[in-house]
């Protein structure tokens, strides 16, 4: 190839160089990246979770920068949520946008979502994220209607509407449980 | 009756796969032989500065590669994230360059060019991919003292968007921006030896 010839794709290099920085993204989706350890150590140290009771003393408290997400389907949101939280799909979880300062705690039935969708979280950057360990299960059992003479935290169920229940009754309302 | 290699037992898509990298694979020493890059003393002649051919190649795959890539991804004809890219292990992969870079110059070729060698049957060629093989089948029998050191310092697949924490637009603008540069430079310095 002659000097013209090198030339000319040098100049196609350098157009297609000084354009890049201003061209976006490549990647068709946000790419997160995992590093284990860390991960393993923040597992090990249980800082991944937070219990029902921690939550609710949160949100009594008005913890600054706190953002409860429901990954759990639109009618079991529809049919109760922690009082506060966001209803967001666990698909469109990782392109939902968190400030560094925000604290998010994930919320699925029975914890399993939210551990995974604290996975895709802390892939993404997002350090400040917790999951509700028990879902809302322990939500209920814990904050709404914990069983009488065994209630974590009195004060908390009463703020937030919730009541006592004799030994071996059910739940008097609840969301469906069996899910992740 | 089955067919003569295990591997062919996994369907046609592996088959496929085997004759894409058969083709590529060909293709790349085809390219490398019509560079010239089958002789020990042009590949030599790079760390003497008196002929910088594998340097100007090297930079402009490396350059084509990325702009192709790049630009092909934003187009969205190309899924960036499903290329493969291999885990990053800084202590052993750094051991492992300096090990390379003293083979590169004490033999006069690399694994590729070598093979290209080989093929065209220089002498040089063949006892290099002898070696090369020889070396493989040592590391494989002792690993097992290896295998810490190996697997030290995992950062899985660090690119540098990701370890300059700079928008992989800049990254590429400023990896043109050198390789221009670089390849400037070469011609320079080709041209004063």
């Amino acid at each position: 190839m002659g000097r013209a010839g090198r030339r000319a794709l040098a100049g196609v290099a350098l157009v297609g160089g000084a354009l890049a920085p201003f061209a976006g993204s490549p990647y068709r989706a946000q790419r997160g990246r995992v590093d284990v350890a860390r991960l393993a150590g923040v597992v090990a140290r249980e800082e991944d979770h937070v219990t029902a009771v921690e939550l609710a003393q949160w949100i009594k408290d008005r913890k600054p920068g706190l953002r409860v997400i429901d990954l759990r389907a639109a009618d079991a949101f529809d049919a109760y949520h922690v009082p506060g939280s966001q209803r967001v799909d666990i698909t469109t979880l990782p392109t939902t946008a968190f400030a560094p300062a925000e604290t998010v705690v994930l919320v699925s039935d029975a914890g399993g979502h939210a551990a995974q969708g604290w996975v895709f979280l802390q892939a993404l950057g997002h350090r400040q994220a917790y999951f509700l360990r028990g879902g809302i299960g322990e939500w209920m059992d814990d904050v709404m209607s914990p069983v009488a003479g065994r209630q974590p935290a009195p004060t908390l169920t009463r703020y937030f509407g919730g009541a006592a229940r004799a030994e071996g009754a059910p739940p008097p309302r609840g969301p469906r449980r069996g899910g992740c | 009756m089955s067919a003569p290699l295990p591997v062919f037992d996994a369907g046609s898509a592996r088959v496929l796969e085997l004759a894409a990298a058969l083709a590529i694979g060909v293709g790349f020493g085809w390219a490398l032989e019509r560079a010239g890059l089958a002789s020990a003393p042009k590949l030599v002649g790079q760390f003497y500065g008196t002929d910088l051919t594998v340097f100007k190649v090297m930079f402009t795959a490396i350059l084509v590669a990325l702009l192709g890539s790049f630009w092909l991804a934003r187009l969205d004809v190309l899924d960036l994230a499903r290329v493969s890219v291999p885990d990053t292990f800084l202590l052993p992969q750094l051991a492992g360059g300096l090990l390379f870079g003293i083979g590169f110059v004490v033999a006069g070729l690399c694994p590729g060019t070598s093979c290209v060698a080989a093929a065209t049957g220089r002498g040089d060629g063949l006892v290099a991919v002898a070696g090369m093989f020889c070396g493989v089948l040592l590391t494989g029998l002792l690993f097992a003292p290896l295998a810490r050191f190996y697997e030290s310092t995992g950062h899985a697949a660090w690119t540098l968007p990701e370890a300059l924490h700079l928008p992989y637009g800049v990254v590429v603008g400023l990896v043109v921006a050198a390789g221009l540069a670089g390849l400037c430079a070469a011609e320079w310095i080709e041209g004063r030896a």
